[in-house]
């Protein structure tokens, strides 16, 4: 049993479920409590030892349900269905032996007695699917097919779990038959017979990497997301990194909700030291200072949504969106050359439409960072103020337009910080059209960002140095 | 005198039916949890909206297990001096006033500072000592002879150091006092979190605990549980009155009602001598179960609707029906 508890848990991990050492020995003792007769009672048992949040639950309930679902061996011609999930025995546990006792082959002159019962051959004729399947899932434990990766070890594991069930006695069936050409009938049939358990045993190592194979490579790909450029990044892998950026950004979240109070020095709580100084007959041993809570930062957030960032775009805004869930006052705004609240929409809408939507009305060619700043300047200006972080994402490539730049000292002087994330490398900072080199000395953090691993740094410093300097 | 693992679950069926007995009625995904709770003597934390029974089942069962039932209630700013022990520190001064002249005595003879402190550390730290300590809730559950049931209400209330400091009771029913050791707990409490999801526990504890989801129950167990908890209620009105709060769960509402709201309305209804929900019925009773007022207005407005509804639910004879909604 400890060995299908073992696949159970690898195959959780495979879902994305996080499962501790701790877990495991709970759930191990639960199903030794509960036992494995009862398939609600066991998905009761472990679903309470193995799962910690609501959502989770949910996962668990279909990793469970796909997992103990008994993979059987189609018989031919297909049609038959398998064993009813109803009272499954956990894959793989029947006893070996059991295979001997049932299903009679059609026993053909060839014939040759397996190691393990029954000549493969045999089964496959008579289609015997439940011997059939109790020696697939034998084969595959042998194999050890839970260890499986990648969809290029497919074929690898196919072959080697035919030939644990036999494949080389039936190969060396079928070519005896030949030999004896007065049974052309029996060649027929058994080269059908092997082209049917190639299909089945190929399903079945499908089945199961979808089940085990996905977290290892969903690790090594999360790791690629991380580091690449995000304008190399697919947009098929938006959702996955939609994932990503909120689970950085709930980490943060729970590093920085913790610096809340911050004591101010010089100032007693009075009623607190006398409360607690009782103790010591009114001598004040252990002073209380009075604190402060500490605000959340207040951050107005504006990201250029133009052609020539048109690639990052997209994930600056899966950030700005993530931002918006973490940081409690966010306001988000758009630009190509104009300025646009999307605040509303950000609220309204989930992330890959909102996303979506502000790149459709907001976008285009043509930015005009003159005009945004004087946008801003107009509408913004009276809102900033010593509490306000502002944070803009861009190119700072002006097409040439007249810069303003002395909105971004006035802007420089008014907030708390404003930092300026561009997508383009250092280097490329001031070449042709880019104004940045003129913007950067009114920014108290300018730096390069086209990675997440580029986001979390900035979010992290972002959130630190807003709690430190409140 | 009976202690908390004298009494023996043998099978999960044994716990829902004597919960059932103390009418607790609940489904055999929560009886497995606290049956596995019980056997494997760990804590449990118990999520879901509020008024759905979390409190309630550590009630029952510390009325099924026969032993005190000790509640520690969190809050913000909750810290060790309020939840494991504090010094009485008026006892204390007290004691050190009337025993002035025994000290004095005590010292006669010592010639010197260095033996007089030789001779006070002859003795044991008296005013540090168990005496003087006063017990709170964790303290007394660790104390108690026969075990306990141990509810720490709305933990997800707490501040997260009161969190880490829990780590230690939960996960081998000891705690540190600096000046007297540590302390285990004689008999293993039976110990519930409970949990309204304000704010996420950290995975620390929830390494330490089991857990347990309570959703709003099904149209056929919310039925079961008015039943029992207001006798008197006629089959009729039951049914109409749980279909209608299903349906009203489904609408789009601030606070949905909970069991314990529903158990309400049915008292009001009983003492109302009401037969059948009715329009005007439903109307004035409405903020009974609906807390808010935006709610309240928004439930008016569908009231026809959801009545209809709640009235062709509760005809259907099977229950499958009730399920889709909850």
């Amino acid at each position: 049993m400890q060995a299908t508890l073992e696949d159970f848990f690898k195959a959780l991990r495979g879902s994305d479920i996080e499962v501790s050492l701790n877990a495991q020995i709970d759930a191990a003792r639960a199903t030794a409590l509960v036992g494995w007769r009862e398939r609600e009672l066991l998905k009761s048992a472990l679903g309470a030892t193995l799962v910690k949040t609501v959502p989770d639950r949910a996962i668990f309930d279909q990793t469970f349900e796909r997992f103990f679902h008994f993979d059987t061996f189609g018989t031919r011609p297909a049609g038959q269905p398998g064993a009813s999930p109803a009272a499954t025995p956990p894959p793989g546990e029947q006893p070996q032996s059991n295979a001997e006792g049932s299903g009679q082959g059609s026993g053909g002159p060839g014939g040759c007695q397996g190691s393990a019962g029954q000549a493969l051959s045999q089964l496959l004729l008579a289609g015997d699917s439940a011997a059939l399947s109790r020696r697939m899932q034998q084969a595959a434990r042998d194999v050890g097919l839970t260890d499986i990766w990648f969809f290029t070890q497919k074929g690898y594991y196919t072959q080697k779990i035919q030939q644990a069930m036999g494949l080389d006695l039936l190969d060396r069936e079928i070519t005896e038959a030949r030999r004896q050409t007065q049974a052309p009938q029996r060649v027929a049939e058994l080269e059908r017979a092997r082209k049917h358990l190639f299909n089945e045993v190929r399903n079945f190592v499908e089945r199961k990497l979808s089940m085990y194979g996905t977290a290892p490579t969903r690790e090594l790909h999360d790791d690629f997301l991380q580091t690449q450029k995000l304008s190399n990044i697919d947009r098929r892998d938006f959702a996955r990194m939609h994932e990503i950026v909120r689970k950085i950004a709930r980490r943060l979240a729970e590093r920085h909700a913790r610096r809340k109070r911050r004591e101010q020095r010089g100032q007693l709580d009075f009623r607190r030291t006398m409360r607690a100084n009782a103790a010591y007959g009114g001598v004040m041993f252990e002073t209380f200072w009075r604190s402060t809570k500490v605000e959340r930062p207040r951050v107005v957030a504006i990201c250029d949504v133009s052609g020539s960032v048109r690639q990052y775009a997209r994930f600056l805004l899966l950030f700005l969106y993530s931002l918006d869930e973490l940081v409690s006052e966010v306001q988000s705004f758009a630009f190509t050359n104009h300025l646009v609240d999307v605040s509303a929409t950000f609220a309204a809408l989930p992330v890959e439409q909102a996303v979506d939507r502000v790149m459709q009305a907001v976008g285009g060619s043509g930015t005009d960072y003159g005009q945004v700043l004087q946008d801003i300047d107009e509408q913004l200006m009276h809102r900033i103020d010593r509490r306000t972080t502002v944070l803009i994402l861009g190119d700072a490539r002006n097409n040439r337009g007249e810069a303003h730049a002395e909105i971004m000292r006035t802007l420089y002087g008014r907030a708390r910080r404003v930092i300026w994330l561009n997508p383009e490398p250092v280097s490329f900072w001031g070449l042709g059209d880019s104004e940045m080199k003129r913007y950067a000395p009114y920014c108290h953090i300018a730096r390069e960002c086209n990675s997440l691993r580029h986001l979390e740094r900035t979010l992290d410093e972002l959130l630190r140095t807003n709690s430190a300097s409140a | 005198m009976k202690s908390l693992h004298d009494s023996h679950f043998d099978t999960v069926d044994v716990v829902s039916s004597r919960l059932a007995d103390v009418d607790y009625i609940c489904t055999r995904e929560l009886a497995t949890a606290v049956y596995l709770a019980f056997n494997l003597e760990k804590p449990i934390l118990v999520e879901g909206p509020a008024g759905v029974g979390k409190t309630e089942l550590a009630k029952s069962m510390a009325t099924i297990l026969d032993v005190p039932l000790i509640r520690l209630q969190c809050y913000e700013g909750l810290d060790e001096s309020k939840a494991l022990y504090e010094w009485k520190y008026g006892k204390q001064l007290l004691y050190t006033q009337l025993l002035k002249d025994k000290l004095a005595e005590m010292m006669q003879g010592a010639v010197g500072l260095a033996a007089s402190i030789e001779r006070l550390h002859g003795h044991d730290d008296l005013f540090f000592s168990e005496h003087f300590l006063e017990p709170r809730p964790l303290y007394q559950a660790l104390h108690q002879e026969r075990g306990c049931v141990l509810l720490i209400d709305e933990i997800d209330k707490s501040d997260p150091e009161f969190e880490a400091f829990l780590l230690e009771v939960l996960s081998d029913f000891q705690v540190s006092v600096p000046e007297i050791g540590t302390i285990v707990a004689k008999v293993k409490p039976l110990v519930f979190l409970t949990s309204n999801n304000t704010r996420e526990m950290s995975d620390a504890l929830k390494r330490r605990c089991l857990h347990l989801h309570i959703p709003f129950p099904e149209a056929k167990v919310e039925r079961t549980i008015l039943e029992r908890r207001v006798p008197g209620l006629s089959q009729t009105l039951n049914r109409e009155l749980v279909a209608f709060v299903q349906a009203v769960r489904a609408i789009d509402l601030k606070k949905q009602p909970s069991v314990s709201e529903t158990i309400d309305w049915a008292k009001t209804l009983l003492l109302l001598n009401a037969e059948h929900l009715s329009l005007d019925l439903v109307r004035s009773t409405l903020n009974v179960f609906l807390k808010f007022e935006q709610d309240i207005a928004s439930a008016t407005e569908q009231l026809p609707a959801l009545l209809a509804q709640a009235r062709k639910d509760a005809e259907l004879p099977l229950s499958s029906h009730h399920a889709s909604h909850a």
